[in-house]
Formats: structure tokens, sequence, C-alpha cells
């Protein structure tokens, strides 16, 4: 009987070590940091709207949770903006943000930013644009000029387009402008096939994607502003744009000239074609790396798809990652190099995919998630932060992760599948 | 006590896998705009919407056709792979003969050998997947005698599907080489 009693001791100990190691494994690796707390500011939203606005109060929050500087009440508070009075329960927090949103003839915002201990108004401002649409970015624009009056590090990415490309039908796809949140979107090429948008220049006002409206894919540059649209370069097979240079003055480009899908660098002042890659498998997904003289890409060489790295104008290529069997997407930005790993086997059907960071050299490898089907990892323009497509069973998000604060944020994804993404 | 343990245990397991992640809410955002918002400068301006449905509203010739797969046109029978693979199987080799005598009784200059892949490859890979498959196509094509500069190929990844079910048979039809003329 005693014996008995010890056995199902026993069980249950592992039953409960069991649901323990479960819970360990569910949660993401950059949601289980919140232990910096302390070292964020605490900040209040007071909301003096005529028209109190739920939508954009929660873009305002989730521009200051991915920040990485600020620790938000998420409570929607009311107020007036010119009032310096604060409700008792706001006077713990540091700041105290005051805004008043008109959608009258355009959209208009004010905001007041105090601090809260006695009430001194450190920042005010105001805001306005013809129309309703691009509100997402007012409140990105007011939350980063806060960081910067606050001088925290720069997030200025926040008021960066994301352009991406999402099939529609067969043979068919749109390509997409959108702020980070997804919460505006616009189409910017509707019909037939145009795939890999890539930014152009840091400023945004162009970016390169591949049409199938001819007989072999054909590369053009297109202004957002002024539509006008020009032909860079055709080739049979494939052709992408994977990367551009910091100035602006060299592609990185899958090809295929021969049949054979290599990379390639493109001048754009003498249009020369410099052929980065020979091996006679699958070399693609070309990134600038270090000082821009090497780039990282995926490769089949080793019978599996992993990432590797050469030197531009010589021959020798070594392997990065050494670990997982199948690393088919990766984006770099200085040393730092992010790539998507498939975790699972499954020829068909739910394959984990997720994402890690690692370095140039290969060390300081990290998980970055740990569940669903991570992909399409991006880096921002500064390196700071990482946008990634994220699919689990009950449906697809855009996620974003703090690589120095390692907050996370998810928004929801609806329909389409996409393609190709670049921000 | 200790049932009592892993009940508390259980409950809190189940709402931290549930509870995971932190989704932001999803909000509709409109579909156009106009901006000119003081000081930044990367979203003022109007941006343009170029229309390009003129071009490729056909869809995948034959895609419901019966019997043995096949989604090429003008006589040409698709060649099919199997998964991440771009040999040619023995079992496609008639097909590839039959596609031969096509081009060979064609007056068409040109051949359009398009590579497509199931939906479970990535971003370039994917792409370069299906070029494998084409280019397979093209080089088991030449050594029949096609002059290789009668043929062009491209490839459209996943882009393609003749098929979107969950299924086994689904993915293998998406899994193929499709050849047209070129008119």
């Amino acid at each position: 009987m005693h014996d008995e009693k010890n056995e199902k001791g026993i069980e249950l100990r592992y039953i409960l070590l069991l649901l323990l190691s479960l819970n360990l494994f569910a949660v993401d690796a950059t949601l289980k940091i919140e232990k910096d707390v302390e070292q964020r500011a605490r900040i209040a939203l007071v909301d003096a709207s005529p028209v109190m606005d739920e939508k954009f109060f929660k873009i305002l929050l989730s521009d200051l949770k991915i920040s990485g500087h600020f620790l938000a009440d998420t409570r929607h508070h009311e107020g007036d903006i010119n009032s310096n009075y604060l409700l008792p329960v706001l006077k713990s927090k540091e700041y105290v943000l005051k805004y008043a949103l008109t959608k009258q003839a355009g959209t208009k915002l004010l905001i007041r930013l105090l601090k809260a201990s006695d009430s001194t108004e450190l920042f005010k401002k105001s805001y306005a644009i013809p129309t309703t649409t691009k509100a997402p970015f007012l409140a990105h624009k007011a939350i980063s000029d806060i960081n910067n009056i606050l001088k925290y590090p720069d997030i200025s990415w926040i008021n960066r387009y994301v352009i991406f490309s999402r099939y529609t039908t067969p043979k068919h796809s749109e390509i997409v402008l959108a702020d980070y949140t997804f919460n505006y979107k616009k189409v910017i090429i509707r019909g037939g096939l145009n795939l890999f948008p890539k930014w152009a220049d840091k400023n945004q006002k162009s970016f390169y994607y591949t049409s199938y409206s001819g007989l072999t894919p054909t590369l053009y540059r297109l202004n957002i502003y002024t539509g006008n649209k020009e032909k860079i370069t055709s080739s049979e097979g494939m052709l992408v744009c994977s990367d551009v240079s910091r100035n602006g003055t060299k592609l990185l480009l899958t090809m295929a000239p021969q049949g054979q899908a290599d990379i390639y660098e493109l001048d754009l002042s003498s249009g020369a074609k410099t052929r980065v890659t020979t091996f006679n498998g699958i070399d693609v997904n070309g990134k600038y790396v270090d000082d821009e003289s090497r780039i990282v890409f995926v490769s089949n060489r080793l019978g599996y798809a992993n990432i590797f790295k050469k030197s531009i104008h010589s021959a020798a290529v070594s392997q990065v990652v050494y670990h997982g069997r199948n690393n088919n997407a990766c984006d770099a930005y200085g040393n730092k190099i992010v790539y998507s790993s498939r975790e699972s086997q499954n020829s068909f059907g739910k394959n984990t995919f997720n994402l890690y960071l690692t370095s140039s050299n290969g060390s300081d490898t990290r998980p970055l998630t740990t569940t669903g089907v991570n992909q399409f990892p991006r880096f921002s323009t500064d390196g700071s932060v990482i946008l990634f497509i994220k699919h689990r069973n009950y449906g697809s998000s855009i996620g974003y992760i703090n690589l120095a604060s390692h907050q996370s944020l998810l928004f929801p994804l609806s329909g389409k599948k996409i393609q190709s993404i670049d921000w | 006590m200790i049932k009592k343990i892993v009940l508390t245990t259980a409950t809190l397991s189940l709402l931290l896998l549930t509870g995971c992640g932190q989704t932001a809410p999803d909000l509709e955002g409109a579909n156009t705009g106009k901006n000119n918002v003081s000081d930044a400068t990367q979203i003022a301006g109007d941006t343009v919407t170029i229309d390009e449905n003129r071009y490729g509203n056909q869809n995948s010739a034959d895609s419901n056709s019966s019997g043995k797969y096949n989604s090429s046109s003008d006589g040409f029978q698709s060649v099919y792979f199997a998964f991440g693979d771009y040999g040619i199987a023995p079992g496609m080799e008639s097909r590839i003969s039959t596609d031969a005598n096509v081009i060979n009784s064609s007056t068409a200059s040109k051949i359009k050998i398009e590579g497509n892949c199931d939906e479970f490859g990535t971003d370039e890979y994917n792409y370069a997947l299906g070029l494998k498959r084409a280019k397979a196509v093209k080089d088991s094509l030449s050594a029949q005698g096609i002059a290789a500069n009668r043929m062009v190929i491209v490839s459209f990844g996943e882009s393609n599907p003749v098929c979107s079910s969950p299924t086994d048979s689904c993915y293998e039809r998406n899994r193929r080489v499709d050849l047209h003329l070129v008119k």
C-alpha cells in the first residue's frame, strides 16, 4: 500500500514536470523578458478628442510598446487638452501624453507631453493631414517625436512604409503600401504578376519589383509619387532584387541568364554586372553584410538550404550557420544575420519555422521565436527591429521584435498570402 | 494535495499556452489617401496606383482537364516532380518525348517552359526550385534534339497553383512544369 502511494507520487511528479516543461517551451523567446520593466518610462495617455477613438488609442499604445522605452498605462483616460490638471491616479506615472484627434476636413492631432509629478509641459506639437486615411502615421510621428524629446534611442522606423506583394489569383498579385501596423493599406500596383518589391532608397520614394508582363521576368524601379517606371534589366528564368547597397548605387540580384540561378551585383551607374556566385545548384537571397564587400546568401550546395558567406570579388565560400537542415531565407544588417529555419520534417502540412539571430562569423546565435511558422525576416533600416510574418493555426500576423528591449508585437493579417515584404 | 497541485498547474499551463503572444487589435485600415504631414517627409505627397490588369488575365490552360493531370496548352504534356526535387522521374520521360514531338511539328519560333512549385517553399528559394525544374525539362528536350534557342524558361514559384486544396494530390499537381507555344 505504501509503495503504491510512493509510485503514484512519483507519477504525479513526472506529470508536474511535464506540464512545467510545456509552459517553458510554449512562450516565444522574445516574450519572456519583462524583467527590465523598471527601466522603461511609465506613461499614461489622456484622450481629449471630441470623439474618443479606440483604434487611434491602440495604435499609440502599440507605438509606445514596440519602442521599448515606455511602459504605457493601457487604460483609455479622458481629459481636457488645455488643462494641466491630472487625475491623482496619473501622478504615479512619469509622463502623461494628452492628445486631441479631430477628423473634420482632414485629420488633426494636437499633443502635449506633461511631467506627471508637477504637470510641467515638456513638449507640444500639432500635426495636420488633408485626409483621414493616413491617421496611423500621425500616431507614429507623435510617438517618435516624444521619444526624441526624451532623448531615447531613435525609433523613426515606425514612420516608414512597409511594402509587400500578395497573391490574388493564380499568376496575379498586387503590391501594397502599409504603415507598420497594417492599419493603413493602399494598393500601389494592381493586376498582372508583380513580385519581390524592394525599397530603392532610404527615403522610400521608389522601389524595385519584378514584373512578369513580358516573355521573361523584368526588373523595374517605380517612383511611388510620380508613377515614373524605369526598366532596370531582365533575365530568363528568374530575377529578384534581393538587396540594395546603403547608398543605393548597387543591387544584389538573383538572376538566371543561362538558366542557372546565381547572385549578381549590378552597378547602376555603369550598368556592369558582376557574377558573385557560380555554383551549379541554387544560390539566392544575397544580402550585403559587414562593410558591403561581402554577402550572405542561401544555397543548397551541401544538399539542403543553408546560409553561406563570400566576398564579392573572391571565390572562397564559407558556411555561416551550423544549425538546422533547412535554412531557406535570411536578412543582414552590418554583421548581424537573421534567418528562418525549418525545424520539423513534414513534407506536407504543418511545419515549424523559427527565426534565429546570429553574426556574420556565426557566433552569438540565439532563437528569436519558438512557436509557429515564422518567415520573411527583415531588419529595420537601423538594424534594431526585425519584421517577420507569423502563421499559426488560427491565422497569420505581421510581427516585430525589438532586439534591444526584447519587446514584440503581432498585428493580425487577413486574407491573401504574402509573397514578399520590405520596409 | 498533490492532485490539487497538478490540477492547478494544468490550469496554469492551459492559460499560458493559450495566452502567449501579444496580438494587437485588428483594425481595418483605409485604402487610399493623400497626405502632407508637417515634418514627416516620408509620407508627404500622394502616392500612385498602377493598374496592370490589361496583362495576364488568362489562367493556366486546361486546368480542368480530366484524366491524368495536365495544365500545359497546345498539345504539350506537363511534367510533374517529387517534393523538393528537380530531377525528371522515369515515369515522366514519355511526356518529355511527347513534348519534343509537339515542338518538332510546330512552326512556333519559341516555346515557353514554366517551372512551378507547391505552397511549402518560401521567398526566393521556391522560385529557384521552379527554375531548376524548368531547366531540367529544357535540358531533357535539348537531349532529344530541340534547339536550345527555341526554348525560354521562366519560374513562377508558388504563384500559379492549379488547385488549392490541402491534399497530397493537389500539392503534386502544383509541383510541375508547363509548356506553351509563344504566339
